[in-house]
């Protein structure tokens, strides 16, 4: 507790938990100190209790029961040997910094997270079925080998490659912060303004209370002397640091889509290899082939090159947003944005400019607009009034603010300037539309000044006048009301008049008028001393020796921190997009609603129930809640809220703004959204929101503003601090949405065409129409490209016009998608790379009919003269060529049924005449996967290394006629889909 | 998300799978109420027998396209094949061991041969003509009966000592055993230029034991295929054909110890320097003989 008597302006400081004590902690007086703890459960803290707002009552002792209370000499302080006690007890006064997760966890959480998993059960499942066939000395291949260490190794490197990506951004991340000097800014409360702080207890809420000074607060005038009632982890800050640390996280929505996709693969998987193990069963095969043969199907549905793909194209999008001022820490939370629902954005930074910025002027019984727009390059305001002349003139000269030296480059709106933010303001103001302050203080020196301070609430200063160097002139801001309790005259175009009840009332509207805008106002006015004080004449600041009455009242100015110019434009992006925009501020109800208004999270003609009470002139209670649809809820009414309480608000108003909010109860309403089984996006620079980051589906941090443990604990930073990128990353989270669906398709479907050769292969008896290799081939080589250039995919309708993906029911994968790629293109796929594998088997002599039931003998490496359909004999060499011929014709066709294929899954919904060929990256796809098939095909030395036998070039036509087929199916399926909206095909096979 | 992620016991899991198998609010099961299953089983049934229908028709075209007497392609044809009889398989190809004074060791590998040789008959012939020519016997033209080309004959007794008629133990008893050489049918395909193939057999790495060469002999006399078994017309033109075969009886082998024996085929089409097909225009086999 502090018993000051000066503002102090409480500014956080970086809390850093890596960077030990600060030099600056408030109190300052260490020496005399007490600690308390309030309760020390160590880490396991009860998060519950986090959560309530802090109970204590010491701000409402006196001065004497709060030295009984700690034992402490208000002047002299604790005994040395007290303090040392106390030290020893409660630790140094720092937080104790957040458990970070060592590397090796995040790598092994790469490693075998999500996606991973399927692989690796692949792979184990894989080398299992090795292990027997050795064991059993079944068929000595090592097919079974390769494929589990291909599979091993697919995953190492894409868990490398993740590990690299997240480390990169985190990288990226610091980078940034060296860049940036830190900006001193909202305290703990959000509020931007200075307090001032006295030993009275002033309000029941902690936080408002003007007796208590923070930790990690800055005293930034003034001088005080306090009394330590809190260190470290006990204090406000050190609890919402603990909070942070101890908030359990959530899945990503889209580790929970991966997780569903996994369901059904393993179902599928599952499915089919029981399914043809009682089948192989049935044909006579040996238990242990059965066994085999099952791991093998199993194995042979794990998509093999999906989590490359998945993964790359998530890298991409990440990359484009951090282009876009996105930059996503985490390469899930890509897609998070996409799926939010509920944006809880902070005011002050995000919203608003964060700069004091002059909005409205009122003189000679007229408001004025003042241009409050980021780019202030023009003159915005050029009156011909003599009234503003002088009203600019006292601006200016009663104004402590200057701007710091060597920036006369710089556009006037971004220099810097030293002197409070309204000061600021006024300067910036000034120089911009007036002239040059810096001239006009050289020609009216000022001679004496009367700082402001909260008790006058005004400023005084006393300047030679410009005209005559003889006389002064006495300006003077502040207050409104107390400023127009000194006037007895008023300024009218620059004609004096006596203060009359008209002008007092007019002024009394324009007050209220600005106010009500959420503006802070000032007024003006001035006094020409009489020639009695002429230079020379020895001001008395301390005993004031000059009238202090009968001033002429000017005007008013009012400012306000503007909202960011794009920042309305994206709240209306965002309804469009269903996602509602709550905004949750420590900042007074009155400035957060006007600034709602302003940027349209309360849009035009919506009106809270206080503004209709007003207007009809009914008690709050009698209106019907829900005729109206916005709400400003005050912090100290969400306090005695029940959650169920709180539910309805979030429910039942579309347009919310909570207004003096504590810390904890922004992570409340975060909950609040979550248990409407919202996705939430919450928005936050100060260390204060940082466990709201952290519970949200995704916390964003400000990259310019935001402290480093905000940034912490965020997934994604926003390197402009500009809420409209928020916008442009939830479009791209939508997009990658979409277009992983696509890609997801487009891999899925190629599965088919390399599980039925291996199904036909046990049930028919035919050589086997394509190997693991050549399967491993299109996985991880022809399909590759093609699948991550769907991630460049444009939007097929606006993305921004539809509401937000609900995560119960539309899931990245569903049954549709597979019916769609296994059930039908795949099906057709397959039928393309069996009639391939048919043609070259019946122009080298085995006709179809021939080759059922013909694997016993073909796949005996004795019998080296095998007949075929002409009678011709084939040694075990000479037909197994035959065979990877085959499986290279196989492999051929597949690529070409996959150029259908990819273009098919460029859209869901419209024809691809409708979409184009616009996308450069999925021409490349094609080109690449033919030229890498030829490529494996032709070169010399495949034949040993993978395998692979030259092709006749009729071979790969025959694949032609099925590409064409799938094209034109899925065109007419779509077409049908797209002219009976909600019928049956669309209800079956829109995925 | 919360209510996503809310840990379920696992009778809550059950619960819900069963609601999901069936549903008796909404009357669905698996998802589906009985009509639509219905419905959509229709789809997909509709949808495989259009498929099927496709891919018949495909193959029907294909079959069509192909030229029913010679295969299109013969490039993985290119020389034939050469197996031996009997042929008992090791760990590593054709392994031959028999003990002279056990004859239960070898009358399994004299079965095989008589069996094979049952197809060599005169009787089996007696659809195949007399040819003497020692040339290449075309025919442009089908001549034979049923449309079809004549085949020469090859019976048994032409391999003389090896016929397993004079000795129906085949040389295996005496421990100068007789292996059958045969080369692979390939269509239209003519082993050399103007002089017969001729089989030549020797131990893979001389010297051996005493240093001594193998010593064959072979029936029919100088172990060629007369060139009058070729070309090959295929099994639709020829039905009777039966693969030319050489005897190789093998004089000189060493008692009591593994001998590797290469057969090869010379001539001027086969090739048998090909390194990863063992039994390309040659045949290997290891042989050991016990006394």
């Amino acid at each position: 507790m502090e018993f000051g008597k000066t503002r102090g302006r409480v500014t956080p400081q970086e809390l850093n938990p890596s960077s030990g004590p600060k030099p600056k902690r408030v109190p300052k007086m260490v020496g005399r100190r007490k600690k308390e703890k309030v309760k020390r459960k160590k880490n396991k803290a009860n998060i519950e209790e986090l959560k309530k707002e802090v109970v204590m009552d010491d701000h409402k002792l006196t001065l004497e029961e709060l030295s009984r209370r700690y034992s402490v000499d208000l002047t002299k302080g604790l005994r040395p040997e007290k303090a040392q006690e106390i030290l020893d007890r409660d630790g140094p006064n720092t937080l104790t910094p957040p458990p970070t997760t060592p590397e090796w966890v995040k790598f092994c959480k790469q490693l075998f997270g999500g996606f991973s998993i399927l692989l690796w059960t692949g792979a184990i499942l894989c080398f299992v079925a090795y292990g027997i066939q050795t064991y059993f000395n079944e068929e000595p291949t090592k097919d079974n080998l390769y494929l589990g260490i291909v599979l091993a190794v697919v995953v190492f490197i894409t868990g490398c490659f993740s590990y690299y990506q997240e480390a990169k951004s985190s990288k990226i991340m610091e980078s940034f912060k060296s860049m940036v000097p830190q900006v001193d800014n909202s305290s703990l409360t959000g509020e931007s303004e200075p307090q001032s702080r006295f030993p009275h207890f002033t309000h029941e809420n902690l936080l408002e209370t003007r007796n208590i000074c923070f930790f990690s607060t800055n005293c930034v005038e003034g001088t005080a002397r306090g009394i330590v009632i809190a260190t470290g982890d006990s204090t406000v800050m050190g609890r919402i640091a603990s909070l942070t640390s101890g908030l359990a996280v959530g899945q990503t929505p889209i580790a929970t889509e991966i997780k569903h996709f996994i369901h059904i693969i393993t179902m599928v998987a599952v499915f089919l290899g029981v399914s043809f193990f009682g089948l192989s069963l049935m044909l006579g095969y040996s238990w242990l082939k059965a066994v085999i043969f099952l791991i093998g199907i199993i194995v042979a549905n794990v998509p093999e090159g999906l989590l490359v793909t998945v993964t790359v194209c998530l890298t991409l999008t990440a990359k484009r947003m951090a282009k876009k001022n996105c930059l996503v820490k985490n390469l899930e939370a890509v897609e998070t944005l996409g799926s939010t629902s509920i944006i809880c954005s902070d005011k002050t930074g995000t919203l608003t400019q964060n700069r004091m910025t002059v909005a409205h002027l009122w003189f000679d019984k007229t408001t004025y607009e003042a241009d409050t727009s980021e780019e202030q390059t023009v003159n915005t305001f050029a009156k011909d009034s003599d009234t503003w002349f002088i009203l600019a003139r006292i601006a200016g000269l009663c104004n402590r603010a200057d701007f710091k030296p060597d920036q006369e480059t710089l556009p006037i709106a971004k220099r810097a300037t030293t002197g409070d933010a309204s000061e600021s303001a006024l300067l910036k103001f000034i120089e911009q539309s007036y002239s040059s302050v810096k001239e006009m203080r050289e020609k009216s020196p000022k001679v004496a000044e009367i700082p402001f301070n909260s008790t006058n609430k005004y400023q005084i200063s006393i300047h030679l006048r410009e005209d005559s160097s003889q006389t002064h002139v006495l300006l003077m801001k502040g207050a409104p009301e107390r400023i127009l309790a000194f006037c007895s005259s008023y300024l009218l175009n620059g004609q004096e008049y006596s203060m009359d009840e008209e002008m007092k009332e007019a002024f009394q509207n324009a007050y209220l008028e600005l106010g009500g805008l959420g503006e802070r106002v000032l007024g003006f006015c001035f006094l020409n001393l009489p020639n009695t004080f002429s230079k020379g004449f020895k001001f008395n600041t301390d005993e004031v020796n000059f009238p202090m009455e009968n001033f002429c009242f000017v005007g008013l100015i009012s400012m306000i921190d503007p909202p960011r110019p794009a920042v309305p434009e994206a709240v209306c992006k965002c309804r469009s997009a269903g996602i509602k925009v709550i905004m949750v501020t420590g900042d007074h109800p009155i400035t957060a609603k006007a600034i709602a208004k302003g940027v349209g999270i309360i849009s035009e003609g919506t009106e809270t129930a206080e503004d209709t009470t007003a207007q009809l002139k009914v008690h709050v209670r009698q209106i019907d809640s829900r005729d109206v649809k916005a709400i400003v809820v005050h912090g100290s009414d969400l306090k005695d809220m029940s959650s169920a309480q709180l539910d309805e608000i979030l429910r039942n108003y579309t347009e919310i703004v909570f207004a003096r909010t504590s810390p904890q109860q922004k992570l409340i309403i975060v909950e609040g959204c979550q248990r409407q089984g919202n996705v939430v996006a919450a928005t936050g620079d100060g260390v204060n929101d940082s466990p709201a980051l952290k519970k949200a589906d995704i916390g964003i941090a400000m990259g310019i503003t935001g402290s480093d443990v905000s940034k912490q604990a965020a997934d994604m930073i926003l390197l402009d601090d500009n809420f409209a990128s928020i916008v442009t990353g939830v479009e791209e989270g939508r997009l990658i949405f979409d277009n992983l669906k696509k890609s997801i398709a487009y891999t899925l479907t190629s599965n088919i065409p390399e599980i039925t050769p291996f199904l036909l292969f046990i049930i028919l008896g035919i050589p086997l129409p394509l190997g693991t290799i050549t399967i491993l081939c299109i996985d991880l080589g022809t399909d590759m490209v093609p699948a991550i250039s769907l991630a460049y995919e444009s939007a097929e309708s606006d993305i921004m016009k539809r509401a937000p993906r609900d995560p119960k029911n539309d899931k990245l994968v569903n049954y549709r998608l597979i019916g769609m790629a296994y059930g039908q293109i795949g099906m057709i796929q397959a039928l393309a790379g069996f009639f391939t594998y048919f043609v070259i088997l019946a122009e080298n002599g085995f006709k179809p009919a021939d080759l059922l039931g013909i694997r016993h003998d073909w796949e005996n490496s004795y019998v080296n003269d095998l007949e075929d359909s002409y009678g011709q004999q084939w040694t075990f060499e000479q037909r197994k060529i035959l065979e990877f011929t085959c499986q290279t014709g196989f492999f051929v066709s597949i690529v070409i049924v996959q150029w259908a294929d990819l273009i098919i899954c460029k859209t869901r919904r419209n024809s691809v005449f409708q979409q184009g060929m616009k996308n450069k990256i999925l021409i490349f796809g094609i080109l690449e996967e033919t030229f890498l098939a030829a490529f494996l095909c032709y070169t010399p030395g495949m034949d040993m290394a993978l395998r692979m036998y030259p092709l006749k070039i009729f071979w790969w036509l025959c694949a032609i006629p099925y590409s064409i087929l799938i094209f034109i199916y899925d065109e007419v399926r779509k077409f049908a889909i797209r002219n009976h909206p909600g019928g049956w095909l669309e209800r079956e096979t829109y995925y | 998300m919360a209510a996503l992620q809310e840990k379920k016991s696992c009778s809550q899991r059950m619960e819900e799978f069963r609601h999901y198998c069936w549903n008796p609010d909404t009357g669905q099961m698996l998802g589906r109420t009985l009509s639509r299953w219905v419905w959509i089983s229709l789809y997909y049934v509709a949808f495989y027998v259009v498929m099927t229908g496709l891919f018949a028709l495909c193959i029907y075209v294909l079959m069509c396209t192909i030229d029913p007497y010679t295969p299109d392609y013969q490039d993985q044809l290119k020389s034939p094949g050469v197996t031996l009889r009997p042929d008992v398989y090791g760990d590593k190809g054709l392994d031959i061991s028999y003990n002279i004074s056990n004859n239960r060791t070898w009358t399994e590998l004299t079965l095989t041969l008589h069996n094979f040789l049952a197809g060599y008959s005169p009787a089996s012939q007696e659809d195949n003509i007399n040819c003497t020519s020692h040339k290449y016997f075309f025919q442009e033209s089908f001549r034979a009966p049923n449309h079809t080309k004549f085949s020469c004959k090859f019976t048994a007794d032409m391999l003389q000592n090896c016929s397993g008629l004079v000795d129906p133990s085949f040389g295996f008893a005496e421990g100068k055993p007789c292996f059958i050489i045969k080369m692979n049918r390939i269509v239209r395909f003519l082993p050399s230029n103007s002089t017969a193939p001729r089989v030549d057999c020797a131990f893979l790495d001389q010297p051996h034991g005493d240093g001594r060469p193998l010593q064959v002999e072979y029936y029919p006399p100088n172990g060629t295929f007369s060139l009058h078994y070729f070309p090959y017309y295929g099994k639709k033109a020829q039905p009777h054909y039966s693969n030319p075969l050489v005897a190789a009886k093998f004089l000189n082998v060493p008692r009591n110890m593994q001998v590797v024996i290469v057969c090869k085929i010379l001539a001027d089409h086969v090739t048998f320097d090909n390194p990863h097909d063992p039994y390309e225009g040659k045949v290997e086999f290891k042989l050991k003989i016990q006394k």
